[in-house]
C-alpha cells in the first residue's frame, strides 16, 4: 500500500516540524534565529517564516509547507497551529489504521470491523474528511459553537463600533504568539494606538484595515540601533527618501505629483530629431530651458511649494525649483505615489502641451512638509490632509538589530491581515438531514451496532464523560436566551464585560426531531456508534435527487443586517423559514458575523472537541463518526501544548475538566486567559488543515526523479523562431 | 539563463546557548572586548591575511567592523553593538560587555528564559527610570554657559581611546580643538529651532598632533600648480561666488528615448563649447570672482575664466556641496543657460594656505556654522583612530545639546546603579513580583546576576592587576594598585574614585567588588555644589549610555530567548 506509506511519511515529517514549531507557540513560546545565505540574520517566531527557512527536501514536506503558506497568504495567522493540528490528525489516523491491522491479524472480524476493513481506504477517509469539512463543520459551528461567540464590537449601540478594550485583548493575544515576550505588550499597545489614530470615524475602520494592509511597507520606517521602546507613531506620512531640494515653507503647502520629467527632451521614444545646424541645436536647448523655467514659474504662481516626482528630474528642474521656492522629492516608488493618491484623492499633474497659461487643477494641500531625521538618515515628512477615512500616520519601529525590527514589522502586518479577515463575514454552508427514513432506520442500525461492538476506542478516554443528560441539557440551553460570559481580566480594565447572545429557542423545532431520535438512541445504547450504511454514501444519494427535493435557502443580506444590529444570534430568521420547509435535506447558508471572537487558551478547540464528540455520538455513518472523533481528539493537541508548562490548577487536564463540566451544566465558562482570538481565523485554519490532509491522503505514490528540471518553455521559443 | 539548482536543506540546531562551542566563542569575544575597555585598555591589532591595511585600535566601532564573526549568535550581538555605535558613536564597548556579562551570568543560573526575561525587563525599567529621575546621583546637569563640563566630557572621550597615542598635552590640545569646532557649528542667532552646522575633518597625516587647528569656513585642497595659477588673489571686501552642480565639461545632456540625427557638417562639440563660453561671458559680466563646480570644468572655459581673473575650482565632489552652499549662501546652479542673479553667493575672504605639504584654498564666510578641523597625527593608523575619536566626541556633544545631562564616568555610574538596584529589590520586592508569578528567590538570583554584570563592566576598567572596590556610602568605583590585599588602610592607597568626584579622605568604608556584601542604600540626590568644585571629572554621554544599557539588556534577552537556530546553507 503505497498510500499508507505517504501517510506514514507525512506523520514523520509533521512530527519533526511539530517539535520545532511547538517551542514557539503560545505566550511561553521562544524565538528562533534564521540565517540567510547572504549573511542576514532574522529572528522569528512566525511559523510560516520558519517553515520556509528550513528548505525542506521531502516532497510531502514541501507540500505541507506550500499548504501552510497559502493559508498564511489568506489569513496571516496560524502556521504553527496548522502543523500541530495536522500532526495530531495524522497520529489519530495512524492509530486507527494500526488497530485495523491488528484486527486483521487476530481474525476477530466483527461487523463493525468488517465494515471498516471494507471501507478503510485512504481515499475513502479523505472523502469523509472533505464531507466533514464542507458540511459537518459548518453545521457544528453554526448550531452549537455560535452561542459561545463574543463580539469585538460593543453591542450596546446600533452601529458596529469597535470596542477598544476588546481590540486590545485580541491584539495582545495575537502578539503573544508572534513577538518576544518582553515586547508583546508594547507592540500591541503601539498597534492599537496606531489603529485608533488612523481611524477618522468609527464606521470607516474596514477601509483603514484595507489601506494599511495594502500599503504596510510604505507606512512604517525601521530604525536599527535604538531600543524597542523608542518605537513610536508619527502623524503624517514618512517617505523613505530625502529631499532633492528643500525650501522651508510655512502654512498650507500646495503639492503636485508628476510622473514624467518636467524638462522636455530632444526626442521622445519612437520619434527622430534631426539636427541640421549648430544654431538649431542651441535654439532648441534654449527653448528647453525656457520651457522648464516657464513651467516651474507657473507652478510657483499657483502657490505650489512641493513637487513629488516618481522619476528622477534633471538638474535643470531641480535648479529652477530651488529658485522658485519649490521643494522636490524624486524617485518615489509607484506604491508611494498610489498611496498618496488614495489618501488625498490627487491625480498626477499632466504637463500641458502648449506653453500657454492654464489652471492646474491637480493640486492638494498638506499641513507641513519637513525633513525628519531618524538615526542620522533623512526622510521626508508630509502632513497629508486625508480625504478618506484613513488619517495618515506612520509607525517608526526601533530595535537593536534589523532582524528584530523585521520581526515586529511582519507581526504588525500579520495583525492587520488578521483583523481584516476578522471583520469580514464568513459564510457557512451546510446540509441538515431530517429525512423520515433516517429516523426510522436509525434505531435499527443502532441496535445493530449495539449488538456488534462497544464503543470504538478512538476516543482517547481522557475523561469519562457522563453521556446521559447532555442532550436534555442542550435543549435547556437553547431555550435560554442569553448567556453572559464574563472575562475576568486582571489587565488594564478589570471590569471588561463581553457579552454574548445565544440564539433564541426557535431552532427547537428541528432540534426536537433529532433530539427525539437521540433520546431513543440513548435508550438503546449509551454508546451510539457508527451506523453501517449499506447504501452508497450520503452525498451521492443526495446529488442524485438534489433537483427534486432539495430547497436551497439563501439569506437576504438585509435580513442579516437586521439580526446583526440587534446583536442577537445570527441566523434565527433563516432557521425559522427552513423549519417550515421540513424537507428531507435542506441546504443552509448562514453567516458567521464579522468580529466574532473567543477567549484564547484553547477555548475554541475544547468547545469544538466537545460538540464534535456529541455529534459523533449522534450520527449514523461510521466514517462520519470516525472522522469527527479523530478531529475532535486532534483538536485537543493545541491546548495541551499551550498549557504544557502550567501546573496544578492551570494544568491542561484541570482546565479541560472544568470546561466540560461548565458546558454540561450549562454554566458560563470562566477562562483564566485574558486575550481574545478570531473565530473566523480558527475556522479557516481548520478547513485549511483538512484540505491539506485530504491532499496528503490522496497521494498514492511519490516518484523521485534525480535529474535537472527540464526547461518547459524551450520548445515554445523554438517554435516561435 | 540562470542555472536551476535545488536548494540544500537548512541546518537546524536546538538550544544554541548550551552548546560548548558557542560558549567558548562568546568567552573569546568577551575577552577581546574586556581587555580593550577604558583608558588603560590594551590595543588590538587587526590585520587581514589577504590584504588591506593593519588596524590598531581599542574602539568598538573599528574593532567590530574589522572582526568577522560566523556564528549567528555572535553576529546578532556584534550587529546590535554596531547599530548602537552608528546611532550614538559612544559606549559601544560598554554595551557589548554588559550584554556578554548578562548572558554569561544568567546562563549559570539555569532558570527558565521566561522568568529571566521578565525580571531583566523589570530591572532595566528600574534603571532607566532612576537614571531619568531627579533624584539620580550619578547624573549631572550640563551648564552651557561654562565650557568646563563639556571639556571634561570631551577629554574623557579622548583619553578613553589609547590607540590615538596622545600625550597629556596633546590630549588637552585635541579636546580644546574639538570643543571649539563644535561651538563654531552653533548658529549665533538661533531662532525657535536650532540647526547645527557641520565640522569637516581635513586629514593631514605625518604632522605633529599639536599642529592640528580649527578654522571657520572651508578648506578646499588644491594642487600647488593650480594655486600658482590662481595667485595672486586680488583683494576686495567680498568675493562673489557661483557654485555649479551641473557638469561644465561640455557633455551632452540626456537626449531622450528617441533618436537624434546629426548632419555631418554639424559639430555638437562646438555648439556646446560655444554655450559654455557664453556662460563664461555671463559670469564675467556678472563680476563673479570664484567659480566652483562639483564636476569637471572644460579646459577652454577654465582658460577663459582665468584670463578674466576669475578663480575656477572644479571636482569639488558631492560631499562638499552642501557645506559649500551653506558657507557661500548660494543655491547650486543646474543650468548652463541664463543664471538668475539670486543664485550667486559670497564669501568674506579667500586666501591660500599651506599646511604641511598640502595647499588649500581657504573660504572664510561672513557668518556660517561650518568649520574645518585640520587633524594631524604621526601615522595613518593613529590618525584613523584620532579621526574616529574626534567624530565620536563631536557626536556626543551634539547629543548632549539635545539632552543636557552627563553621567559620571570611570565606572562610578555602573557600581552606583548596581547598589541602587540591589537595595531596591531587597527592600521593595513586592512591587516587582506582584504581576508575574515569580518567586522572591528568582528575583534575588536575577538581581545578583544583573548587578554583578554591571559591576564587572566597571571592573573591566582595571587592567593592571589592581584591586577594584566600591565604597559603602555613594556606591562609587575605586581602584588601587597593591601588592598584597591584606593592607587594611585603604585611604592611603586610594586617592579618588573613578569619576574623580570623591576623595578617599572622607570617612568611607570600602568593600571588594567581587565579594558579596550587604545591600545598602547609596546616597541619592547629587548636591549641585559637589560637582561644581571639582574640575577634572570623568564624564560619559547620558543619551548614549542610557540607550546602550537598554540595547544591551534587550539583546541579551533576545539571545537568551533563542530555542533554535536555522542556518541556511545555500
Amino acid at each position: 500500500m503505497a498510500a499508507v506509506g505517504s501517510a506514514k511519511v507525512a506523520l514523520q515529517v509533521a512530527e519533526v516540524l511539530e517539535t520545532i514549531v511547538s517551542c514557539c507557540v503560545g505566550p511561553e513560546g521562544r524565538q528562533v534565529l534564521c540565517t540567510k545565505p547572504t549573511g542576514e540574520v532574522l529572528i522569528s517566531r512566525d511559523g510560516g517564516c520558519l517553515l520556509e527557512a528550513l528548505h525542506l527536501e521531502h516532497p510531502i514536506a514541501r507540500m505541507v509547507v506550500a499548504c501552510v503558506s497559502s493559508h498564511l497568504r489568506k489569513t496571516g495567522d496560524g502556521a504553527k497551529t496548522f502543523i500541530i493540528f495536522l500532526c495530531h490528525l495524522l497520529r489519530g489516523l495512524h492509530t486507527i489504521t494500526d488497530k485495523e491491522q491488528d484486527s486483521l491479524i487476530s481474525k476477530n472480524i466483527q461487523t463493525y470491523r468488517r465494515h471498516w476493513k471494507n471501507c478503510c481506504q485512504w481515499k475513502f477517509i479523505s472523502q469523509a474528511l472533505l464531507t466533514f469539512q464542507t458540511q459537518i463543520l459548518d453545521y457544528i459551528m453554526d448550531h452549537y459553537l455560535s452561542k459561545h461567540f463574543l463580539s469585538i464590537f460593543s453591542s450596546s449601540t446600533k452601529e458596529r463600533t469597535l470596542c477598544r478594550s476588546s481590540l486590545e485583548l485580541l491584539l495582545e493575544a495575537y502578539f503573544c504568539g508572534r513577538v518576544g515576550r518582553n515586547n508583546h505588550n508594547f507592540i500591541s499597545q503601539l498597534m492599537c494606538n496606531y489603529f485608533f489614530k488612523c481611524m477618522a470615524c468609527e464606521s470607516g475602520f474596514e477601509e483603514v484595515f484595507d489601506l494599511v494592509d495594502d500599503y504596510f511597507v510604505e507606512l512604517n520606517v525601521g530604525v536599527t540601533g535604538l531600543p524597542v521602546s523608542d518605537s513610536r507613531i508619527v502623524a503624517g506620512l514618512v517617505l523613505h527618501r530625502d529631499f532633492s531640494v528643500y525650501c522651508p515653507a510655512d502654512g498650507d503647502i500646495r503639492i503636485v505629483i508628476v510622473t514624467e520629467t518636467i524638462q522636455p527632451l530632444f526626442s521622445t521614444s519612437g520619434s527622430e530629431f534631426i539636427l541640421n545646424s549648430e544654431a538649431q541645436f542651441q535654439t532648441s536647448q534654449f527653448w528647453i530651458m525656457g520651457r522648464t523655467k516657464a513651467i516651474m514659474t507657473h507652478l510657483q504662481s499657483q502657490n505650489v511649494k512641493l513637487l513629488l516626482s516618481s522619476v528622477k528630474q534633471p538638474e535643470l528642474v531641480i535648479y529652477y525649483a530651488g529658485l522658485n521656492g519649490i521643494s522636490v522629492v524624486e524617485c518615489l516608488s509607484p506604491e508611494e505615489v498610489s498611496l498618496i493618491q488614495r489618501i488625498m484623492g490627487l491625480s498626477p499633474f499632466v504637463l500641458p502641451q502648449a506653453s500657454s497659461q492654464y489652471e492646474i487643477c491637480n493640486t492638494a494641500l498638506v499641513k507641513f512638509c519637513k525633513p525628519l531625521i531618524l538615526r542620522s538618515k533623512r526622510y521626508v515628512h508630509l502632513g497629508l490632509i486625508s480625504t478618506c477615512s484613513f488619517i495618515p500616520h506612520c509607525i517608526v519601529l526601533c530595535g537593536p538589530v534589523q532582524g528584530l525590527v523585521e520581526q515586529h514589522e511582519n507581526a504588525l502586518h500579520g495583525a492587520f491581515k488578521m483583523l481584516r479577515q476578522l471583520f469580514k463575514d464568513l459564510d457557512l454552508n451546510y446540509m441538515i438531514q431530517t429525512s423520515e427514513q433516517n429516523h426510522t432506520s436509525s434505531p435499527l442500525t443502532c441496535k445493530n451496532s449495539r449488538e456488534s461492538n462497544p464503543l470504538p476506542e478512538s476516543v482517547n478516554g481522557l475523561i469519562q464523560r457522563p453521556y446521559q443528560g447532555t442532550i436534555v441539557k442542550n435543549k435547556g440551553k437553547l431555550a435560554k436566551t442569553q448567556t453572559y460570559l464574563k472575562v475576568y481580566s486582571n489587565l488594564v480594565d478589570p471590569s471588561i464585560e463581553l457579552e454574548t447572545y445565544t440564539p433564541c429557542s426557535t431552532p427547537k423545532v428541528i432540534s426536537a426531531d433529532t433530539y427525539q431520535t437521540d433520546e431513543t438512541l440513548r435508550c438503546l445504547s449509551p454508546t451510539k456508534t457508527s451506523i453501517i450504511d449499506d447504501n452508497e454514501p450520503f452525498i451521492e444519494s443526495n446529488s442524485a435527487n438534489s433537483t427534486a427535493e432539495n430547497t436551497r435557502i439563501e439569506i437576504s443580506y438585509e435580513n442579516l443586517q437586521v439580526t446583526k444590529i440587534a446583536g442577537r444570534g445570527n441566523i434565527l430568521p433563516v432557521r425559522d423559514k427552513s423549519l417550515e420547509m421540513c424537507s428531507s435535506q435542506s441546504y443552509y447558508c448562514s453567516t458567521l458575523p464579522a468580529g466574532c471572537v473567543l477567549p484564547v487558551g484553547g477555548n475554541f478547540e475544547i468547545l469544538l472537541h466537545y460538540y464534535l464528540l456529541n455529534y459523533a455520538r449522534k450520527c449514523q455513518q461510521s466514517e462520519e463518526t470516525m472522522v469527527s472523533m479523530i478531529i475532535a481528539n486532534a483538536l485537543l493537541g493545541i491546548p495541551q501544548i499551550l498549557y504544557k508548562s502550567k501546573k496544578g490548577k492551570d494544568s491542561f487536564s484541570q482546565i479541560y475538566i472544568r470546561t466540560l463540566h461548565a458546558l454540561q451544566t450549562n454554566q458560563p465558562i470562566v477562562s483564566s486567559q485574558t486575550g481574545l482570538e478570531s473565530v473566523a481565523g480558527k475556522y479557516q485554519l481548520l478547513t485549511s488543515v483538512l484540505q491539506c490532509l485530504t491532499k496528503i491522503l490522496t497521494i498514492d505514490l511519490v516518484i523521485n526523479i534525480k535529474r535537472q528540471p527540464q526547461e518547459m518553455y524551450d520548445q515554445d521559443s523554438e517554435e516561435e523562431i | 539563463m540562470s542555472r536551476l539548482e535545488a536548494k540544500k536543506p537548512s541546518l537546524c540546531k536546538s538550544e544554541p546557548l548550551t552548546n560548548e562551542r558557542v560558549r567558548a566563542t562568546l568567552c573569546v569575544l568577551k575577552g577581546i572586548l574586556t581587555s580593550s575597555y577604558g583608558p588603560s585598555g590594551r590595543l588590538k591589532q587587526v590585520h587581514n591575511g589577504l590584504g588591506g591595511c593593519v588596524c590598531t585600535t581599542s574602539q568598538s566601532s573599528a574593532l567590530l567592523s574589522n572582526l568577522p564573526v560566523t556564528h549567528p549568535i555572535l553576529k546578532i550581538l556584534t550587529t546590535s553593538m554596531q547599530n548602537h555605535v552608528s546611532c550614538f558613536s559612544d559606549c559601544g564597548l560598554f554595551t557589548a560587555l554588559l550584554c556578554c556579562n548578562l548572558i554569561e551570568n544568567v546562563q549559570r543560573l539555569g532558570l527558565t528564559p521566561a522568568t529571566v526575561i521578565k525580571l531583566n525587563q523589570h530591572l532595566l525599567r528600574l534603571c532607566t527610570s532612576y537614571l531619568k529621575s531627579e533624584s539620580c546621583a550619578c547624573r549631572v546637569l550640563v551648564d552651557f554657559s561654562s565650557p568646563q563640563r563639556l571639556l571634561c566630557l570631551v577629554r574623557s572621550i579622548v583619553t578613553s581611546k589609547p590607540a590615538c597615542m596622545l600625550t597629556r598635552e596633546e590630549t588637552d590640545h585635541i579636546s580644546a580643538l574639538v570643543l571649539r569646532a563644535f561651538l563654531l557649528t552653533i548658529p549665533e542667532n538661533a531662532k525657535d529651532r536650532l540647526v547645527l552646522g557641520k565640522s569637516i575633518i581635513v586629514p593631514l597625516k605625518g604632522q605633529r598632533v599639536l599642529d592640528s587647528t580649527v578654522f571657520p569656513g572651508i578648506l578646499i585642497e588644491v594642487s600647488e600648480v593650480q594655486l600658482m595659477k590662481i595667485l595672486p588673489i586680488k583683494k576686495s571686501d567680498a568675493f562673489k561666488v557661483a557654485l555649479f552642480c551641473a557638469s561644465l565639461s561640455g557633455d551632452l545632456s540626456d537626449t531622450g528615448d528617441g533618436t537624434v540625427v546629426v548632419s555631418s557638417r554639424v559639430s555638437l562639440e562646438n555648439a556646446v563649447l560655444e554655450q559654455l563660453l557664453n556662460l563664461g561671458r555671463q559670469l564675467v559680466s556678472d563680476r563673479v570672482d570664484l567659480v566652483m563646480c562639483q564636476k569637471v570644468i572644460h579646459p577652454s572655459l577654465k582658460q577663459f575664466l582665468s584670463v578674466h581673473r576669475v578663480i575656477a575650482v572644479d571636482r569639488v565632489g558631492a560631499a562638499l556641496m552642501e557645506p559649500l552652499s551653506k558657507v557661500t549662501g548660494t543655491q547650486p546652479i543646474g543650468s548652463l543657460g541664463s543664471i538668475s542673479p539670486s543664485s550667486y553667493g559670497s564669501v568674506k575672504d579667500l586666501c591660500p594656505a599651506k599646511f604641511g605639504f598640502k595647499h588649500f584654498l581657504h573660504l572664510i564666510p561672513n557668518e556660517a556654522t561650518i568649520c574645518s578641523l585640520l587633524l594631524c597625527n604621526r601615522n595613518d593608523t593613529a590618525w584613523d583612530e584620532l579621526k574616529l575619536t574626534c567624530q565620536t566626541a563631536l557626536h556626543v556633544l551634539q547629543l548632549t545639546i539635545k539632552e543636557p545631562y552627563v553621567l559620571l564616568g570611570g565606572g562610578c555610574t555602573e557600581t552606583h546603579l548596581a547598589a541602587y538596584i540591589r537595595h531596591k529589590t531587597c527592600n521593595e520586592p513586592e512591587s516587582m513580583l506582584k504581576d508575574d508569578g515569580c518567586t522572591q528567590t528568582e528575583l534575588q538570583l536575577i538581581t545578583e546576576a544583573f548587578c554583578s554584570a554591571l559591576e564587572s563592566v566597571a571592573g573591566s576598567l582595571e587592567h593592571d592587576g589592581g584591586e577594584v572596590l566600591t565604597d559603602m556610602k555613594y556606591g562609587h568605583f575605586w581602584s588601587a594598585q597593591t601588592e598584597s590585599p591584606s593592607v587594611v588602610h585603604w585611604p592611603d592607597l586610594l586617592s579618588r574614585c573613578g569619576c574623580g568626584l570623591y576623595n578617599s579622605q572622607e570617612e568611607l568604608r570600602w568593600s571588594f567588588l567581587k565579594t558579596t556584601r550587604h545591600p545598602f542604600a547609596p546616597q541619592t540626590c547629587l548636591p549641585h555644589e559637589a560637582t561644581g568644585s571639582t574640575n577634572n571629572l570623568i564624564l560619559d554621554c547620558f543619551t548614549a549610555k542610557l540607550s546602550g544599557l537598554q540595547v544591551a539588556v534587550e539583546t541579551a534577552n533576545l539571545i537568551l530567548d533563542l530555542s533554535y537556530i536555522i542556518e541556511d546553507k545555500n
